[in-house]
């Protein structure tokens, strides 16, 4: 069965159990780097991706679930020369140690975002909640989170 | 090709420091690597500053064993303290030769020149380091006494320079090891034996038995399966097959022997053997304990905790023409590269590490233990091959922080002087051999104790008579250093106990410090930190506090010393805490930190400030919050759930105090502010409420137990032994059941005629109509689910249907003539549907419909055997059944059908419409819902009457009633249904699952009409609502409350491992459940099987997309998914009685789960 779907704007066609991990296609069959393994239960939110514009957990969502759908990845958001306004602003507030859950972070902020144009700094942590890091980044990621609502806004203008 | 090298003889040899090439690019290589605090960068600036470069002119090599010096293992933050040393020579070096080369150039003296930005200014004019190497090829050996520039000079060192990483880390274009990918590689998934995170004792590698390839043979994907001793692993062309795979395989392993009481940590540490090492004994401790005003003896301890990294460990390797690259996420290439040699038997020089940054380590996780995997597959297959570990084995076999157990004696002089202290402190942890070394036997298992429990372990007070001894001991689990090693514990003991001391002196804990302190440095940092952290000066715990809350202060300091004893110093750090403490609840939340910190000189000083926050999240977590729990064999905690991490909501407001010292030496960053946490936090709550607290981690219970003058509740009960992976259910025979058919079974035959066997039908005899019509009759029964085995070819049987009375099997449906349908006659096939009897004249037992499949019409009836006919045939023997007896004698199913069964057609009923007569002809017929929601008497049958589709059990997981009369909060209406059956979601009611899932797969076949007829009967058979039910909303609102505001160690796990999908915040996620858990049939039945298989088996996607549910089956323990429905039942449906035996039920259903 052929599945097709859009990842980061271009068209693609699987023909792969519809019940394979999205993560692993994401990962394996388009080599991309952003969407990260860490615990395949949807509890760290490492692989977290868009999907028609809403975050989502990669590692708990099956191909077939996202057939016909648009997935963006944190390749799709911007390049390290042109950065999307969210990764700005977690580049320039330095939110990552090991980088590891920054995909997570950036795509969740992205997401609430899209929603949300201007959540507080408490609206912010509650969206990041199920998002884990080890490093205790908690501080300079909010910080991001909420430069990131600045040049969102910026940007919108 | 280069034009400028440094170099030094190494420990093998030549090792290059320090390159720039021809076009003047700047690269220096070090020995240590990133771990993700971000030392790349600050290792850059250190170049660039000897150099006069803008630091992102530098590129850094790290951890190579091919390219950069062997420096040792990048442990104790000794980077920039140590390894960096020699690579600022190098750089200062590399100036100097650049500055002669272009005093010659300009002919001008070198002291004339000027260097700035890569561009050497002279009298003459000017040229970077491209025009200056012209032509060059200078090899200089390293001058350790090169020139360095002095703080004064500086430019680039001491100020934040943007971490060079991070634009690539986000957005996707930064390769970690995850990320490395050969062409032609291969997916390794291991199989790791049962004594999960354990290695010592004559088990270890020994514990395979038996390895059944033939039980995955059929998989796709399947490349090799590889076997060494205790070391088994799949190989397969796709990462997801490789998994599939390796959870197929049947493997047979024995079983180690019991683990020692670890949740009871001071008493099994004090059992384990030691050797007793005198770190100083000065004075007389004993003499002065003795005359002391005041004695105080106390046990501190910290249990075993996680590195936790969030990536779980991966590696890919590849063997080649005798050569081995392994591309590694390891904190030591070097120590790595020799632990591999020993394991393939090979030359170091024919290995190489190539070190890619991995998720953060915080000291040894898996990272190199997934090497030694990677590496034996690529040897055994030939191609690269690439390991990724699942979070589950990463959780159970990474060499946890150790647990430790500090006893102490201590007295106050008759001057109130801090006059004796006897400390002693147990540390069973070694350095994590690779655990491939381990299973594959090529290192003995014998337990080997390290001695690293020191660190930190000398007081940094004044005290006469002094003495301090560690206890080495061999870890009891995998154990190793996680950051700030064994001075965290030490620490906190040494840090409570002067507390403790200040409190019986009547003295100010903080002037009390002061009045021990020799060091004008450290007193300054103490006083600073007191100062600007607000500190109230007390003579004892102040007892503040408003309602339920409790408020308190609590101050601590260390010198963090790392490396071999007497130990190196680091930063030093204090810690100002403050915290709010729920009396009722014992919830500890830190609401206020500030940290100071005398780090030297500070390379990077955005580096150190994040350094430090990073050290107060992590350490507020291991504090108040995590311990690795264990059950009778192994390491118990395989998810998030078990294991729950400090969130964003836990956060204090931080504040940090850098004391500038330039001109001072740097000092590591990388744990310091870590080492204060857990005692300052201890000190705050005793401010707070009087209670100390001697014990990690600083739970609600814990801190509710200690308020109530209780004994101390350990982390979690012990769970009992873990069944999880080995167990068998016992079968329970309903022998009296079986007895009472036996009664009537010698009155019938056993047998029916035999219908000859026929030729196949033609090809072509039937319409294209008629085939579509049989397949619409084919889905609504959904003869695929049960005639097609798990993992098994479609439709050719095989499957096994457990049954009260045993295990039957499924038989090949395609028309093969030898083992399916192709030599049955129509007639032969209508009477097995509609009379339970085979072509050959033997009874079927009625896990087999036909007791609904009686009411197929003629005209579907044939339509449906037409389309079994028009399938291709495959050939497959069905294993024979195993029935109990009299059940097992089929002439005994002659005479349960002379009780049970009518063998009538579906009659329309008059008073109904057409609608509802389609409806109940496809419910009652085809469909054969009562088969599994109508409760089955004693003998197997379906009860009739008020019972008729009352709900049912299969397969362990209930089906709900289809009456009207289930459990559940919103009644089912006819929408409902319809959204149900067509989408396999309703908004009100949830998603299909379990056994229900693939028959709404089967359902998309039918038409809008039919499935509309299903919900219009099946909605009519509800009785009149007895009260108006509450709104969805209402429903909903007070659901998500109670699960917010829920503070016991259950509503923690749920949060953790399930908060994400099922309990919405200001994000809704595309992947999270859609419907509210309360409105689930599941936490509202009778019994909690349903919403067990649920947790174990998860849900899976409906047809029309969107989220499908993990089986949480491989991570969360019998107990802990008992806890989660346990708590769901009384948060979500609190008016009904609490499910007991939960534990013994989740066993039951994993033991059955398919």
């Amino acid at each position: 069965m052929t599945i097709r779907l859009a990842v980061n704007g271009q068209d693609h066609a699987f023909d792969l159990p519809p019940q394979t991990s999205l993560l692993e296609v994401l990962r394996n069959d388009l080599g991309l780097n952003g969407p990260k393994y860490g615990c395949g239960y949807g509890e760290c939110g490492a692989c977290s991706v868009l999907v028609d514009g809403q975050a989502a957990r990669a590692c708990v969502m099956t191909l077939g679930a996202v057939a016909g759908r648009q997935v963006t990845t944190l390749e799709g958001l911007g390049t390290p020369e042109a950065p999307h306004p969210v990764q700005r602003a977690f580049i320039e507030e330095e939110g990552a140690q090991c980088g590891y859950c920054l995909n997570g972070m950036i795509v969740t902020v992205t997401a609430l975002l899209r929603d949300t144009p201007a959540p507080d700094r408490a609206t912010l942590a509650r969206a990041l909640r199920h998002n884990l890091c080890r490093c205790g980044t908690h501080l300079e990621i909010l910080r991001a989170a909420e430069r990131a609502v600045t040049l969102m806004a910026e940007a919108r203008k | 090709m280069t034009a400028l090298t440094i170099w030094r003889t190494g420990k093998a040899g030549p090792e290059t420091l320090l390159e720039i090439d021809p076009a003047g690019t700047v690269t220096g290589f070090n020995g240590h690597v990133d771990l993700g605090t971000g030392i790349r960068t600050a290792l850059g600036q250190i170049v660039a500053e000897e150099l006069d470069l803008p630091p992102a002119r530098v590129r850094m090599v790290l951890g190579d064993t091919a390219r950069t010096p062997d420096q040792g293992p990048t442990i104790a933050s000794e980077t920039i303290q140590f390894a960096a040393v020699p690579l600022r020579a190098a750089a200062a070096q590399a100036r100097a030769i650049l500055l002669a080369l272009a005093a010659a150039r300009f002919g001008c003296p070198p002291g004339a020149l000027t260097l700035r930005d890569g561009v050497v200014t002279g009298g003459a004019g000017t040229a970077d380091f491209a025009a200056l190497l012209a032509n060059q090829s200078i090899r200089a050996e390293l001058d350790p006494a090169a020139r360095v520039k002095t703080p004064a000079e500086y430019r680039t060192v001491g100020r934040s320079s943007p971490r060079v990483d991070l634009p690539g880390k986000a957005t996707g274009t930064w390769t970690y090891v995850h990320d490395v990918r050969l062409p032609g590689m291969l997916h390794g998934h291991v199989l790791r034996p049962p004594y999960a995170g354990r290695d010592s004792g004559p088990f270890i590698g020994h514990s395979l038995l038996a390895v059944d390839e033939a039980s995955v043979a059929h998989l796709p994907g399947l490349v090799a399966i590889v076997r060494i001793r205790d070391f088994l692993a799949v190989v397969a062309e796709r990462e997801g097959q490789a998994r599939t795979i390796a959870e197929a395989l049947k493997v047979r392993w024995a079983l180690p022997p019991e683990l020692p009481d670890l949740g009871n940590i001071a008493g099994t540490l004090r059992d384990l053997p030691a050797t007793k090492r005198m770190l100083t004994d000065r004075g007389d401790v004993e003499a002065a304990l003795s005359r002391a005003k005041v004695q105080l003896a106390r046990s501190y301890s910290w249990p075993w905790q996680m590195h936790g990294s969030i990536g779980p460990s991966c590696a890919v390797a590849r063997f080649e023409g005798g050569r081995l690259e392994i591309w590694s996420g390891t904190q030591n290439p070097h120590m790595l590269r020799g632990d591999i040699a020993r394991l393939m038997e090979m030359p170091e020089e024919a290995i190489d590490i190539h070190r890619h940054e991995a998720a953060g380590c915080y000291g040894r996780n898996c990272a190199d233990d997934v090497c030694g995997d990677a590496a034996l597959l690529a040897r055994a297959v030939g191609r690269p091959v690439r390991v990724q570990l699942t979070r589950e084995q990463e959780h159970l076999w990474e060499p946890k922080g150790a647990a430790q157990l500090m006893d102490v004696r201590g007295g106050l002089g008759e001057d109130g002087r801090f006059d004796a202290y006897d400390f002693e402190t147990r540390y069973p942890s070694n350095r994590g051999p690779n655990l491939a070394l381990l299973l594959t036997g090529a290192i003995a298992p014998s337990p080997q104790p390290s001695d690293m429990g020191d660190r930190t372990a000398i007081p940094p007070y004044r005290i006469e008579n002094l003495r301090v001894a560690v206890h080495d001991m061999a870890p009891i689990v995998r154990a190793s250093w996680f950051r700030g090693v064994s001075a965290l514990p030490n620490t906190f003991a040494h840090e409570s106990f002067i507390d403790e001391l200040a409190a019986e002196a009547g003295e100010d804990p903080v002037a009390f410090r002061l009045r021990h302190i020799d060091d004008a440095r450290t007193a300054e940092l103490i006083r600073r930190t007191a100062e600007e952290g607000g500190w109230q000066p007390r003579s004892g715990p102040r007892l503040h506090g408003e309602g339920d809350f409790a408020f308190g202060q609590g101050f601590a300091y260390a010198t963090y010393v790392h490396g071999t004893f007497p130990g190196v110093a680091a930063a030093q750090a204090a810690w100002m805490a403050e915290v709010a403490v729920n009396r009722r609840t014992g919830e500890v939340s830190l609401t206020k930190v500030l940290v100071g910190q005398d780090s030297g000189l500070m390379i990077n000083p955005d580096g150190v400030r994040h350094q430090l926050h990073g050290n107060v999240v992590q350490s507020l977590s291991r504090t108040l919050t995590e311990a690795v729990t264990f059950d009778a064999i192994s390491v118990a905690d395989q998810d998030w759930g078990a294991y729950p991490l400090a969130r964003f909501e836990d956060l204090p407001e931080v504040r940090s105090v850098l004391i500038e010292r330039p001109e001072e030496p740097p000092l590591g960053v990388g744990e310091s502010a870590s080492v204060p946490s857990a005692a300052a936090i201890a000190n705050a709550i005793f401010d707070a409420t009087g209670v100390r607290m001697r014990e990690l981690p600083f739970t609600p219970e814990r801190v509710r137990a200690a308020l109530a003058g209780a004994p101390m509740p350990r982390a979690l009960a012990a769970p009992p032994p873990r069944r999880r992976r080995f167990a068998r259910m016992a079968a329970t025979l309903a022998a009296g059941i079986a007895g009472g058919l036996m009664a009537g079974a010698v009155a019938f035959p056993a047998l029916r005629a035999e219908i000859p066997r026929s030729a196949p039908p033609a090809a072509g005899l039937w319409s294209a109509e008629t085939l579509a019509r049989g397949r619409q009759v084919f889905a609504a029964g959904d003869c695929a689910a049960c005639h097609t085995a798990e993992g098994g070819v479609p439709l050719t049987g095989g499957r096994a249907i457990e049954t009260p009375f045993g295990t039957v099997h499924s038989t090949n449906l395609t028309p093969d003539p030898e083992t399916g349908l192709g030599a049955w006659s129509y007639p032969a096939f209508a009477r097995a549907m509609r009379e339970g009897i085979s072509r050959d004249g033997h009874h079927l037992y009625p896990a087999f419909p036909y007791t609904a499949f009686a009411r197929i019409t003629e005209d579907d009836m044939q339509a449906l055997y037409a389309y079994i006919q028009s399938l291709p045939p495959v050939r497959a023997e069905v294993p024979p059944g195993r029935m109990i007896a009299p059940v097992n004698l089929r002439g005994t199913m002659a005479a349960w059908n002379a009780l049970f069964h009518t063998a009538t057609p579906f009659t329309p009923d008059p008073a109904q419409g057409a609608v509802w007569n389609r409806g109940a002809y496809l419910v009652e017929g085809a469909g054969h819902c009562a088969s599994c929601h109508s409760p089955r008497n004693a003998l197997g049958a379906e009860r009739t009457g008020a019972a008729h589709l009352a709900g049912g059990t299969v397969g362990g997981w209930t089906a709900p009633a289809l009456n009207g009369t289930g459990p559940g909060p919103l009644a089912w209406t006819e929408a409902d249904l319809y959204d149900y059956l067509r989408d396999g979601r309703s908004n009100r009611h949830g998603a299909a699952a379990g056994p229900m899932a693939p028959v709404i797969a089967a359902l998309a076949e039918l038409p809008d009409s039919d499935i509309r007829a299903m919900a219009t009967y099946l909605a009519s058979l509800a009785p009149a609502p007895a009260a108006p039910e509450p709104t969805a909303e209402t429903l909903a609102a007070t659901a998500q409350e109670a699960l917010e505001t829920a503070t016991d160690p259950a509503a923690r796990l749920f949060t953790a491992a399930c908060g994400s999908c099922h309990m919405p915040g200001p994000l809704r996620l595309a992947s999270a459940a859609t419907v509210p858990l309360a409105f689930s049939s599941t936490v509202h039945a009778e019994r909690p099987d349903g919403l067990i298989h649920a947790i174990l088996e998860g849900v899976p996607a409906t047809p029309g997309g969107g989220a499908s549910m993990p089986g949480f089956a491989p991570a969360l323990s019998d107990a802990r998914i008992a806890e989660i429905a346990g708590f769901l039942r009384r948060t979500l449906a609190p008016g009904k009685a609490e499910w007991t035996g939960l534990t013994e039920t989740v066993a039951r259903a994993r033991a059955t789960r398919h």
